[in-house]
């Protein structure tokens, strides 16, 4: 691969780690709302059960964050078996 | 203490030296000693990098907090966990690719080698210094409290283990040792959660509903609010947490234990499957806490107090649901997370001053291998004398508190230089150097002049900032001084900065690929 090529497949790159990045700190920040007047729903429990939308926010930020590495690391497998890395 | 828990820690205190031993037999050169010789596979290492994250604060220190506040001690979970995917997508296989034996290597590869190091060095020192103050001071109280031993005797012994792992085992010993204690600590987690869930029928719902009868605060504790009231106070938490963990020296520093990128991606992505079902698992074992020790007298003083006081929720927690055994393993997995944190960190503080300051700027690259591996070992050993004073002198201070400087110096000086130096073309020595400093100085004086500091330290009584981490706002004024002193600088060596970023890109991305190595002019 050519030095033009390579800084192509770097671009591209770049633009998918900052995506990812960009979902993850969206998701991330968005934990902050438990604490203002605008996430006050998610304090409330779910149904009349005891869990409420705040517990079960940080649950599903863990397994999406945990995910989303998931998915990186199979789109970073499938271009590099497409010859991305040559 | 029960005769079960003495055998327990015997029991992992002899097979950690047996690992030492073997370790130093195949401890030759400074690449064995600072990277293990660059051997361990994506699995081991991502099992380690769990290992040596996951520390007493993170364990005792998260279900102490939900002990006390229920929903608002998972603020420093979260914040804990969601560095990993970010070091994932930024910083694994370009820090592998460009780095050798340290972080600092990866930033020096395209700025003025010697300035950078200097600077790059100073902030691996403090961040590992004040990291070694907390875990010590975590670790002499808590073996002061299990074995009733003087707390300068406790610090003494745990410094005296450590530095007989890592002198003689370097990197790879302490890669075991960290292996080892992040399975015994996914084991105990996983036993106290599952016996937690059996006592409460495997439903949560029944988990929940004790924990809010119990809890003082009653239904109060399932939402936000108990321990953090406002949105900015948890955000500079978030901030300093996500931040940090990506510049913390002895995390990145196991990059370069990988054969390759490929094995560091692994590595990434295996520590956070380990730390995501430990935070997970932290939830039960916190609720836990709060539904089985609130109203059993057998756990408090007669003054109400929790017996060692809130950090202790976790090791009380195994009393009440496992008994003296599960009490025993606990305490020992607990004294293993100690030793395999502090062990990384010696490592970490000992590569700074033996590689990047000796042999790359002393040396100028070219040190003789035997000399750097015996500066290695003795600068080993005064890191050890140095946490065993600073241990004794901090010990009355808050270890909660002092666990989260080194996460605000992280973030406002590590983080910024790599992050920039990886991703802009524009950054110049002369900006990294000064947005450094300004970084430092700004973190360090917030700090002082925060709440924990000037009143809780100094007696003031109030706090001239308004936050205890000032990550928040010490960050991004790193970042923008980086970038204007950068974007200002014409010097000729802003030129070569700029121009040895292109083919530094190539390599971060691809590796060597057979070319001859470091194209960047100095």
């Amino acid at each position: 691969m050519d030095t033009a090529a390579k800084l192509r497949v770097i671009r591209a790159r770049t633009r998918r780690r900052f995506v990812f990045t960009l979902i993850t700190l969206v998701l991330y920040f968005s934990f902050v709302l438990n604490w203002t007047a605008a996430g006050d729903r998610l304090a409330e429990r779910l149904g009349a059960s005891h869990i409420t939308g705040s517990l079960l926010m940080f649950a599903a930020l863990v397994v999406f964050f945990i995910l989303l590495e998931l998915v990186f690391l199979v789109l970073n497998q499938a271009t590099t078996r497409a010859g991305e890395d040559q | 203490m029960d005769p079960v828990a003495i055998s327990m820690f015997l029991v992992f205190v002899v097979a950690t030296l047996y690992i030492s031993y073997w370790a130093s037999r195949r401890t030759r050169s400074s690449s064995d000693f600072y990277t293990a010789g660059g051997q361990i596979t994506g699995l081991q290492n991502g099992t380690a990098i769990a290992g040596d994250f996951m520390s007493a604060a993170s364990f005792l220190g998260i279900t102490g907090l939900m002990f006390l506040g229920g929903f608002d001690g998972l603020v420093l979970a979260l914040g804990a966990f969601a560095a990993w995917p970010l070091l994932l997508f930024l910083l694994a296989r370009r820090v592998r690719n460009l780095g050798s034996f340290t972080f600092v290597d990866v930033v020096s590869q395209r700025l003025e080698r010697t300035r950078i190091r200097i600077v790059a060095v100073g902030g691996t020192i403090v961040v590992v210094v004040l990291y070694l103050i907390a875990q010590m001071v975590g670790a002499g109280k808590l073996i002061q409290l299990l074995f009733g031993l003087p707390y300068e005797v406790a610090v003494i012994g745990i410094s005296a283990l450590v530095l007989a792992y890592v002198t003689f085992g370097g990197m790879l010993a302490t890669t075991w040792v960290q292996i080892i204690k992040a399975i015994l600590l996914m084991t105990g987690v996983t036993i106290t959660a599952f016996l937690v869930m059996y006592l409460s029928g495997f439903s949560l719902e029944n988990l929940f509903a004790t924990a809010v009868e119990k809890h003082p605060q009653g239904e109060r504790i399932l939402a936000p609010g108990v321990l953090f009231d406002s949105p900015v106070q948890v955000a500079t938490i978030l901030v300093s947490m996500l931040f940090g963990t990506l510049g913390l020296p002895h995390i990145l520093m196991r990059f370069f234990t990988v054969p390759d990128m490929h094995e560091a991606k692994k590595s990434a992505f295996y520590a956070s499957l380990f730390m995501g079902y430990f935070y997970l698992a932290l939830v039960i074992v916190g609720f836990g806490a709060v539904a089985f020790l609130y109203g059993n007298p057998r756990f408090f003083h007669s003054d109400g107090q929790l017996i060692g006081g809130s950090n202790m929720a976790a090791i009380h927690l195994a009393t009440a649901v496992g008994g003296n055994l599960l009490t025993g393993f606990m305490s020992a997995v607990t004294f293993a997370t100690i030793l395999a944190v502090v062990a990384g960190l010696t490592v970490s503080g000992a590569a700074a001053i033996s590689h990047d300051l000796y042999a790359e700027v002393l040396c100028k690259g070219a040190p003789d291998a035997h000399r750097e591996l015996q500066l290695t070992r003795i600068t080993t050993i005064v890191i050890g004398v140095i946490a065993v004073v600073l241990g004794i002198l901090f010990q009355n201070e808050n270890v909660a508190f002092i666990a989260t400087m080194p996460m605000v110096v992280a973030a406002s000086v590590n983080f910024p230089i790599l992050f920039l130096s990886l991703y802009w073309s524009g950054l110049t020595t002369r900006g990294a150097i000064a947005g450094a400093l300004v970084g430092l100085v700004s973190s360090v004086s917030l700090i002082v002049v925060g709440p924990q500091v000037w009143v809780s330290v100094l007696g003031f009584e109030r706090a001239l900032f308004p936050y205890d981490y000032p990550a928040l706002f010490t960050l991004p004024l790193a970042v923008l001084v980086m970038s204007v002193v950068s974007w200002l600088d014409k010097s000729e060596r802003a030129g070569i900065d700029r121009s040895n970023y292109h083919s530094l890109l190539v390599r971060s991305e691809f590796g060597e690929s057979g070319q001859p190595p470091p194209v960047a002019k100095h």
